[in-house]
């Protein structure tokens, strides 16, 4: 990867939280998944969410995205508290979510989850045309169905609604999920890219070292608990431990 | 023989592949761990060897018997047994109630005497829910709930017992005792096999540890081996090279 | 081959409407997950505005037709998702298949009190029966026309929809991924509502197009009943493709024809079995669906759970329950005893209900079906003697219960592989054939050897039972024999939710994955719950034919069954008691209410149409109570049990209680009364029980959060002191700080105390 890390630790500091969870819990039935998580992301700050699975990652995405309400803490976007906000509206308030797993619809062609993107406002042609300007290959592909397309190709597109929509904030869950370093690298490019246009960014992604590089500030969640915070290099120092244990 | 064995199998669900072409063996009387990144493809492997997921091609094998197409009760009576990710509990009986009627399936479905009473009894003391037992299963908190998911897989005397993440959910405290009850029930001869993600867990109680990765069987051997692995650091850390 | 073509055009008009019907259940189900059992009502409904429109105010076809499909069906589909299926998302199936039984008998009972249906209405043709155009030979009505050409026009428009607009992407894409959905900023509810208009439309379409070509009268229940015809063709779609529904919608309006037309004329029951056709089918598609993967539920902590009796507190029960029933039968007039009987009966064939949908989950959507299965071969099997000696012998009532669990196993059998609503399809499915098929088996048939009509004549004249020395014909005693066999069978079902056997259906019922990991294999177990449970109603029908003396197809409608099972669900399908709810409520209430308000009616003809309002607004009332459901799924009387729980701990309430009741009784025993101020009486002194065990013993009836909300209460607030009771010194003095007065003097020694009491303190300093 050859983008280098926007050296934003010292204005990030002083720039103005965007994204706030604040001791934040959440279930799955009766399951309780979060245990009290905080974690503040500010304008321009690329924030890495680490860590082995089962930790909590996905739900503390879900939870900002809207997707699962919190049992008790605080969402804020941008300094206001949202409880409870419905993902739909979450969306257009510009946060916008790439889920874990494929974010596309399996059974729809390439146009038509294009198409969806357009949900939050803009254009239909503008969305295609700047989709495919990224992506070339989603153009060759417009009318086959996402779900045929190989798993890179399917990330394309996912990420598609991310570049077109014009965000305040990105949510991505687990980007390198089941592909390839070389997709992978390339996802990142992408992300890279969004983050220079100013959007702010939650990245879960258990590939530690694929993100690191634009991340500004990396947290290490276990256990649904932020386990530890820090700047990019030292959670790197201790990352071995972390992952495979002692 | 190895008491479970997979031939080369694979599950295909549309052009995903979920489990690609994975042999490997679970011994008796042992604890195997199972681990891998998220969607490796081991909650699904755990469905083709309990039969909830026939799988596209391979074959499983139980004490050397093809099971392939038996349905899960069947190998249910052969002693596969599991427990749930997601916990499935059957959340309108009490604690007790939900060890005890797999001991009603285990009489209903086979011949032979079985104190349904006082095998649900032994268990529950032994599985430290005695104290509990007749509070409402919906009631307990999650550790105490993946414990009462080992009792009732326990009743139907398992030869193999596959866990699915049985630690998350469960305290420090919890996970503790949880290792010293299935180091204990491994020694009676049962085999084990654990999907976990709390690795240190998996480390201090596996003899043995397969690795997933994208649905493929990358590093198979003791802890120490996969922890040296640079496949499996790779898998799960990124990779060196891209990053470097 | 004039004739061909004539079925084959006949064949695809019929199809075509089926199509038209069945792609509407096909796009609800899809975005909302709920299987509309209220569609062909909905088209029921809509043929009955039409007729409105059009014949009774003379408004021009378009309008009308415009008015009923383009408006009001869409309209009436955005206000059940909004007000009812909204909330039904993550319910237990029965909660969903239950709501939507209730608006059905709802709009069923609504049509028939705004279109009284003594009165015969007759729908014509579209553009009238003499239009026509000429096909190969072949006279094709315009209206028929009109439905080949709307349903091509329909396939291509949703195809269209479902491709060209956002609206249509987004309805494929939320049976996709609903969470996706939201996250591109799209509400997946606002989605299903669209697919709640569009299907809501298509049914009244469907309605206005279906009723001239089914013969064009105008009556509530057979319009209702047509559109389940059509569900064959949406199962063979599984729900989802609108394509394969079309394909089997048209074949199966094809085959309907042919079967009718080329049938030899000597086979007198095609016409029977081309009416029970779709049925056939249903059950054929039903069998050969895929076997649903089994998979782990995600399972949420749902509303309280239903308390499990004990089998001692059953048998208490049941004793109390026979010597109430004893004492009632002391005194009421000979002739509440029929209706009394009636309700017994019913809580019988509804106590099949209980082991199948209260612990197993499953659905049986025709227990009465199953009670003429029983009756039919109680009839062949057991009547001895003739005219006012015959009587039903324990033969006829024992093959009767064996054969029909037999029969329950075989329409089990299809749908067993499958999840819930399908095998309430199935039900459904059996109960049409038994009502086009077995009870139209009205002539004698060459069966092995013997010449037997099944359903001779059309009418089962069925004597009381005798078994040994217990003669039925006497009123009194069927009634105690009765109550003694529900009291028995009761407390055998409380019994069996405490075995091992019933355990497992719990186990079933929450966790169908967890149970078969365990060893269970599921079709065995939903296969002898099913038996069972179709057993008792074989058992309770037989029992119904025999206190009626005779029984027509009339006693079998869908539509009893219907009502039975949504009010055994509302009184709490997984207790006895719900059972005695649903059975009292369709044995006894209904008769009752409607009986007393046309009494009325006669009585005072003045206000005729008022009484005959009360009747129908009863009878959706009870709907209403069918579509609340989902505010209290473990049932009314569980709910009504609860609030008297508290009783247990004041005896001496109870025992006052009790002495009360026995002196209103006593009273009416002597004859001060007569037996409706008894009833009232009563019930008042039920209803007061609680409210005057709070006044007379709070600290007994209320829990200690009640008891402080309660004493809270009896202080009295800060703005009413002095004024209800003197203030206190202690008071005074605060009151003169806070005025600034120079306070007077305190009782010191008092003072200190009331503080120790407020903190607990020992080291107090009072104020010098």
């Amino acid at each position: 990867m050859t983008i280098t890390a926007p050296a934003a630790h010292a204005t990030a500091v002083v720039a103005p939280p965007i994204l706030e969870l604040i001791d934040v819990r959440a279930s799955y039935g009766p399951i309780e998944v979060l245990h009290g998580v905080d974690l503040i992301v500010r304008a321009g700050q690329v924030v890495a969410l680490l860590g082995p699975n089962g930790g909590g990652k996905s739900t503390t995405v879900k939870v900002a995205a809207g997707l699962l309400p919190a049992t008790s803490g605080e969402v804020r976007y941008a300094g206001r508290p949202v409880e409870g906000i419905a993902a739909q509206d979450a969306a257009s308030l510009g946060v916008c979510t790439i889920p874990e797993g494929r974010g596309i619809f399996p059974n729809l062609s390439v146009r038509e989850n294009l198409w969806l993107a357009t949900g939050t406002g803009t254009s239909r042609a503008r969305v295609e045309e700047a989709a495919y300007r990224r992506f070339p290959i989603l153009a060759d592909r417009r009318n086959q169905l996402a779900g045929s397309m190989s798993g890179g190709e399917q990330q394309m597109l996912a990420l598609s609604r991310a570049l077109t929509t014009d965000p305040a904030v990105l949510l991505l869950d687990e980007l390198s999920m089941g592909l390839a370093p070389m997709i992978v690298s390339q996802m990142y490019d992408t992300v890279a890219q969004l983050v220079e246009e100013g959007i702010s960014v939650l990245v879960a992604e258990q590939f530690a070292r694929t993100v690191l590089p634009i991340a500004d500030v990396a947290a290490v969640m276990l256990h649904g608990r932020i386990a530890a915070v820090g700047s990019p290099a030292e959670i790197d120092a201790d990352l071995s431990t972390t992952y495979l244990g002692g | 023989m190895p008491l479970l064995e997979t031939q080369g199998v694979t599950v295909r669900f549309g052009g995903n592949t979920a489990v690609d072409d994975v042999s490997l063996s679970i011994e008796p009387g042992s604890v195997t761990g199972l681990i891998g990144p998220n969607g490796a493809g081991k909650t699904t492997l755990f469905n083709t060897v309990t039969g909830m997921q026939r799988p596209t091609s391979g074959r499983v094998f139980l004490d050397g018997r093809d099971i392939t197409r038996k349905a899960p009760a069947k190998r249910a009576h052969l002693g596969v047994a599991r427990t749930f990710q997601r916990l499935e509990l059957f959340l309108s009986l009490s604690v007790r109630d939900n060890v005890r009627v797999a001991g009603d399936i285990v009489k209903a479905s086979r011949r032979g005497a079985y104190d349904v009473n006082g095998e649900t009894d032994r268990l529950l003391e032994l599985t430290g829910l005695a104290s509990i037992a007749d509070l409402e299963v919906s009631s307990i908190p999650t550790g105490r709930a993946r414990v009462v998911e080992v009792a009732r897989a326990l009743m139907t005397h398992p030869r193999l017992l596959l866990l699915d993440e049985p630690a998350s959910g469960q305290t420090e405290h919890e996970t503790e005792e949880f290792a010293v009850m299935l180091r204990g029930l491994a020694d009676t001869g049962l085999g084990i096999c654990l999907v976990e993600h709390d690795l240190p867990l998996v480390m201090q109680l596996c003899a043995t540890i397969h690795v997933l990765d994208q649905g493929r069987l990358i590093a198979s051997g003791t802890p120490a081996e996969v922890q040296a692995s640079p496949e499996v650091i790779a898998a799960y850390i990124g990779n060196e090279e891209v990053t470097a | 081959m004039d004739l061909f073509l004539t079925y084959t055009i006949l064949g695809l008009v019929l199809g075509s409407v089926y199509a038209i019907a069945a792609s509407g259940l096909v796009l609800t189900y899809t975005t909302s997950g709920i299987f509309n059992f209220a569609h062909g009502a909905q088209a029921m409904l809509a043929a009955f505005l039409y007729w409105q429109f059009k014949v009774a105010w003379g408004m021009p076809t378009l309008v009308a037709f415009v008015l009923v499909v383009c408006v009001i069906g869409p309209l009436l589909g955005i206000v059940l998702y909004n007000v009812l299926m909204k909330g039904l998302r993550d319910v237990e199936e029965v909660t969903k298949v239950v709501v939507t039984v209730a608006v059905l008998l709802g709009m069923v009972a609504l049509s028939q009190w705004i279109w009284d249906p003594t009165q015969a209405r007759k729908m014509d043709m579209l553009f009238g029966s003499s239009t026509s155009i000429d096909v190969f030979g072949v006279v094709v009505r315009y209206h028929e026309l009109l439905c080949v050409v709307s349903a091509i026009a329909l396939a291509v428009a949703l195809r269209l929809v479902f491709t060209r607009t956002r609206l249509g992407v987004t309805m494929r894409a939320v049976v996709d991924d609903p969470d996706l959905l939201r996250l591109n900023g799209y509400n997946p509810e606002r989605i299903a509502m669209s697919s709640w208009a569009l299907g809501s439309g298509l049914a009244a379409f469907a309605g206005v197009l279906v009723t001239p070509v089914a013969g064009g009268s105008l009556e509530a229940n057979t319009l209702t009943l047509l559109v389940i015809d059509t569900f064959a063709a949406a199962m063979f779609g599984r729900l989802r493709s609108i394509p394969r529904t079309f394909a089997c919608a048209i074949a199966l309006g094809l085959v309907v024809t042919y079967a009718g037309g080329y049938a030899p004329t000597q086979w007198d029951w095609v016409s029977n079995f081309k009416a029970a056709l779709p049925m056939v089918v249903l059950f054929l598609v039903l069998l050969v669906l895929p076997q649903d993967r089994l998979r782990g539920t995600s399972q949420t902590r749902t509303r309280e759970r239903a308390r499990v009796p004990s089998v001692r507190q059953a048998a208490v029960w049941g004793l109390a329950f026979v010597a109430i029933m004893y004492l009632i039968l002391q005194v009421a007039s000979p002739i509440m005893v029929g209706p009394l009987i009636a309700a017994l009966v019913f809580a019988v064939i509804a106590l099949s209900l209980v082991p199948l949908t209260g612990y197993a989950g499953e659905i049986n959507l025709a227990p009465l079906s199953f009670g003429a299965i029983g009756v039919i071969v109680a009839f062949h099997t057991g009547i001895v003697g003739t005219g006012l000696a015959a009587r039903l012998n324990w033969v006829g009532i024992v093959a009767g219960t064996i054969v029909t669990a037999l029969v329950g196993g075989l329409v089990a059998l299809p749908a067993l592989r499958l999840r819930g609503l399908y095998l309430a399809l199935g039900t459904m499915a059996f109960g049409g054939i038994v009502s086009t098929l077995v009870i139209k088996e009205i002539q004698p048939r060459h069966w092995f050897g013997l010449d037997i009509a099944l359903f001779p004549a059309g009418i089962l004249v069925v004597p009381p039972p005798k078994i040994g020395p217990l003669d039925m014909a006497k009123e009194s005693t069927f009634l105690m024999t009765l109550a003694v066999l529900f009291a028995v069978l009761g407390i055998g079902i409380v019994a069996l939710r405490n075995t091992g056997y019933g355990r497992r259906l719990a186990a079933m019922k929450d966790s169908p994955a967890a149970t078969a990991m365990l060893g269970q294999s599921l079709v065995k177990l939903k296969l002898s719950v099913f038996m069972l449970s179709a057993g008792i109603a074989g058992l309770g029908g037989i029992l119904m034919a025999s206190t009626a003396g005779s029984v027509s197809a009339e006693n079998f409608l869908i539509v009893v069954s219907l009502s039975l099972v949504m009010l055994t669900v509302v009184g709490g399908v997984s207790h006895v008691s719900g059972a005695l709810f649903g059975g009292v409520m369709v044995g006894l209430v209904f008769t009752l209410i409607s009986g007393t308000f046309s009494g009325l009616a006669i009585e005072h003809p003045e206000f005729e149409s008022l009484f005959g309002s009360f009747a129908h607004l009863f009878a959706i009332a009870v709907a209403l109570m069918g579509i609340g459901v989902n505010q209290n799924p473990t049932g009314v009387v569980h709910q009504i049990c609860e609030s008297y729980r508290p009783l247990r701990n004041a005896r001496p309430v109870l025992y006052a209680g009790g002495a009360v009741a026995a002196g209103v009784y006593v009273l009416n025993y002597v004859g001060v009364y007569g037996d409706w101020w008894l009833a009232i009486l009563m019930f008042c002194g039920v209803l007061l029980l609680p409210i005057v065990g709070r006044i007379w013993m709070p600290e007994r009836m209320m829990t200690p959060a009640e008891l402080a909300e309660h004493e809270a209460r009896r202080t009295p607030p800060p703005e009413l002191m002095g004024l209800d009771q003197p203030l206190s010194d202690t008071e005074r003095f605060e009151l003169d700080l806070l005025l600034g007065l120079p306070p007077r003097p305190l009782p010191l020694q008092e003072f200190a105390e009331e503080l120790e009491q407020l903190t607990g303190k020992d080291e107090v300093h009072a104020p010098a």
